[in-house]
């Protein structure tokens, strides 16, 4: 007994000494913590924005830093999980990170960034587009992607307008982004003057979409909108067609991933998502696509760019401001134009980019192409 | 709020539901087969039968693939042998896990092996989920697109109200005649092969099955290969049906499944059938009428009021019939 008793205690100890060492800062470096789903269902899109932000850093590592000081990247996983994401969000407060370049769904960036802002630190989320995040006045909150009503009304203007339908079913995956763009989506289609014949929320789990897809059918739908991610899009667009149902699919950012097409397969057609200009064909993008591609062997993901642009814009402000307080580097980042990977950036008093717009995207011979510009 | 609910009901697609629900509750149906048989024989509830089905999955697509790199891509040959490697594969783990968390198990108090497989089933979960990862897989779209085409018409599309057809494809097909043959071949075995009657044996008296000789051990093992397999069939199924295999689809189909073997009376092997059925419907329906967030809601409602109500199911535990 008294042995055991003795082995408790040295792992006590030992423990206390693990978690000592852990909270330690290393003040000869400044932490940018990069927080985004990496597993799961969403993490193809996740991930490679993590990573566009990690080859930032680790070029202005190359040039010598920042402010005399090398930049340490603390990657974390917050697995598209709220609960997991405010998990993370204190651990990397508890790790004394600076800045937080993250994260990826609006639903771990509503409840992370009172966090991050009662600890002041300045967050830049590459892509969070649910309308709600900027309109909480947090002063040192920015996103380099647009906003979720600028989407709905690009989605509504092409399938009401261009195509001229007027009965829209709605599906959403009952999450944050999900279902607040579903919902812009309809308001919009019934302001026009449309009617949404259908509007139902399914759980993220959810993989069998029949019973969906007969209400859908039955009701005389003219397309359908999806507030689903690629990992319930791809499934559902091979169903539907499977099915019969041969109306327009239009989705948000969250559906663009080129894994639908994997999943839909020969049935991704009448296929319309908006999304941001096409950027690989911008010059000033096109040396970190070859990074991109060269570093990880793979084809980025659609957000990778997103996160190397967030992570070029945090560095020149933070060089700007010669500090990493949040509030003077949040200063100088409402004031200034950032040239990046993506071309001018400037923010507006929310937070917002001041210019951006989306794009209608399809599928044309298994790849994304710009349907309109 | 009652108005739009009756307004909804008027225009329910019910012929639609009733396909799609029945084919979604065959599916059930099977892997239900595999709680209810274990229960019949044991006394205990095997939960890790729905990582089995969720395992026949993976090893449906993973044979697949390795046949498609051995020796090319015949849609037909692949598809049957990477059920056959499937099946073996669950098999495999339904022996192992019955040899392993549940025989020595067997005399112990009664929530002993209930928690063991509640153990197993989170250790195979995370284990699928550790080795091939835990995002989405597409079940590869070759094999599954030739079954897509539309075996009937039943319902023509209404061009005035935008209304589409009803029919049934192929794969609604193939799923209906593979688990019915299945079913057909089980009741067979059971009543009228030898190895039925050592396991209607062992079911109804364990001591006295092994006095007359019948190697008890052997009959449970071979109780659990069969509700392996049959899981490991549902499980390429569905993966065929719905394109799409997640490491957590054990746990929402399984625990549906075992809702239906409830529902019918566990121990039950025609009421393990009818529940499934009952379950996938009511589902689907479910689904339509109240909307996909209220599936489960229902579904495990129903279950709570079986069990107030009718405590032994809709068929009853008849001892006689039970394996």
């Amino acid at each position: 007994m008294p042995k055991q008793l003795f082995l408790i205690l040295t792992l006590l100890v030992g423990l206390t000494f693990a978690a000592g060492c852990s909270k330690s800062s290393d003040p000869s470096t400044i932490k940018i913590g990069l927080a985004g789903v990496q597993t799961g269902n969403d993490a193809m899109l996740g991930k490679s924005m993590v990573e566009g932000s990690a080859i930032a850093l680790d070029e202005w590592n190359a040039k010598g830093g920042i402010l005399g000081k090398k930049l340490e990247a603390i990657s974390v996983d917050d697995e598209g999980n709220s609960e997991k994401a405010v998990n993370v969000a204190n651990d990397l407060v508890a790790k004394g990170v600076v800045a937080v370049l993250g994260h990826f769904n609006s639903s771990c960036t509503i409840p992370t960034m009172r966090i991050y802002n009662e600890s002041k630190i300045l967050q830049i989320t590459p892509g969070s587009t649910n309308t709600k995040i900027t309109q909480e006045g947090i002063p040192t909150l920015f996103r380099v992607v647009g906003r979720d009503a600028q989407q709905a009304e690009v989605n509504v203007n092409y399938l009401f307008d261009t195509l001229g339908l007027r009965k829209l079913a709605v599906i959403h995956n009952s999450t944050s982004w999900g279902e607040g763009i579903a919902k812009e989506v309809a308001d919009l289609w019934k302001k026009k003057g449309g009617e949404v014949v259908e509007f139902s929320g399914i759980n993220e789990a959810d993989r069998d979409f029949s019973a969906n897809i007969a209400t859908i059918k039955s009701k005389g739908a003219q397309a359908l909108f999806g507030g689903l991610m690629y990992a319930q899009s791809g499934p559902l667009i091979n169903k539907m067609r499977k099915d019969g149902l041969e109306i327009p699919f239009a989705g948000g950012d969250g559906s663009f991933d080129p894994a639908l097409i994997t999943a839909a397969g020969d049935y991704a057609t009448n296929v319309f998502l908006t999304f941001g200009p096409d950027m690989e064909s911008k010059p000033e993008a096109r040396p970190f696509y070859e990074k991109y591609r060269a570093r990880y062997g793979r084809e980025p993901g659609p957000y990778a760019i997103y996160g190397y642009a967030a992570a070029q814009v945090l560095l020149t402000a933070m060089e700007k401001a010669a500090s990493t307080d949040a509030a003077k580097v949040a200063e100088v980042m409402h004031k200034d134009t950032f040239q990046t990977a993506m071309g001018e950036i400037a923010f507006d008093e929310k937070g917002d980019l001041r210019k951006t717009y989306f794009v209608i995207w399809t599928v044309k011979d298994k790849k994304f192409v710009v349907l309109q510009q | 709020m009652l108005e739009s609910f009756i307004k909804s009901l008027a225009g329910v697609p019910w012929l639609e539901l009733l396909i799609t629900g029945t084919v979604k509750g065959s599916m059930y149906a099977l892997i239900a087969l595999g709680y209810t048989m274990v229960y019949g024989i044991l006394q205990m509830i095997n939960f890790a039968n729905g990582e089995i089905f969720m395992i026949g999955m993976f090893a449906t697509v993973f044979g697949i693939a390795l046949l498609s790199s051995l020796w090319g891509s015949f849609a037909a040959i692949n598809l049957i042998l990477g059920v056959v490697f499937a099946v073996i594969l669950a098999s495999a783990y339904g022996y192992g896990s019955e040899r392993i968390a549940y025989r020595r198990l067997r005399n112990a108090h009664i929530l002993a092996p209930l928690t063991s497989a509640i153990g197993l089933s989170i250790v195979l979960q995370q284990f699928i989920s550790n080795v091939v990862g835990n995002q989405p897989f597409t079940f590869p779209n070759y094999y599954s697109d030739p079954f897509a085409w539309r075996v009937v018409t039943l319902v023509q599309g209404n061009p005035a109200t935008g209304a589409g057809d009803v029919g049934i494809s192929m794969l609604q097909v193939c799923i209906l005649t593979t688990a019915c043959l299945l079913m057909t071949a089980l009741f067979y075995m059971i009543h009228c092969t030898r190895v039925g009657i050592a396991m209607r044996a062992v079911s109804q008296d364990r001591l006295m099955a092994s006095l007359v000789g019948i190697p008890v051990n052997h009959v449970i093992a071979f109780t659990f290969i069969v509700g392996s397999s049959l899981a490991a069939v549902a499980g390429t199924l569905f993966s065929m049906y719905t394109t799409t295999l997640t490491w957590s689809a054990g746990t929402a189909s399984g625990l549906k499944a075992f809702t239906a073997a409830i529902i019918g009376g566990i121990g039950n092997i025609p009421g393990a059938v009818l529940g499934g059925l009952l379950i996938g419907i009511i589902e689907d329906f479910t689904i339509a009428i109240l909307g996909a967030q209220w599936r489960n809601v229902i579904l495990f409602a129903i279950l709570m009021l079986t069990l107030i109500l009718r405590p032994r199911g809709l068929l009853g535990e008849r001892v006689a019939d039970k394996v």
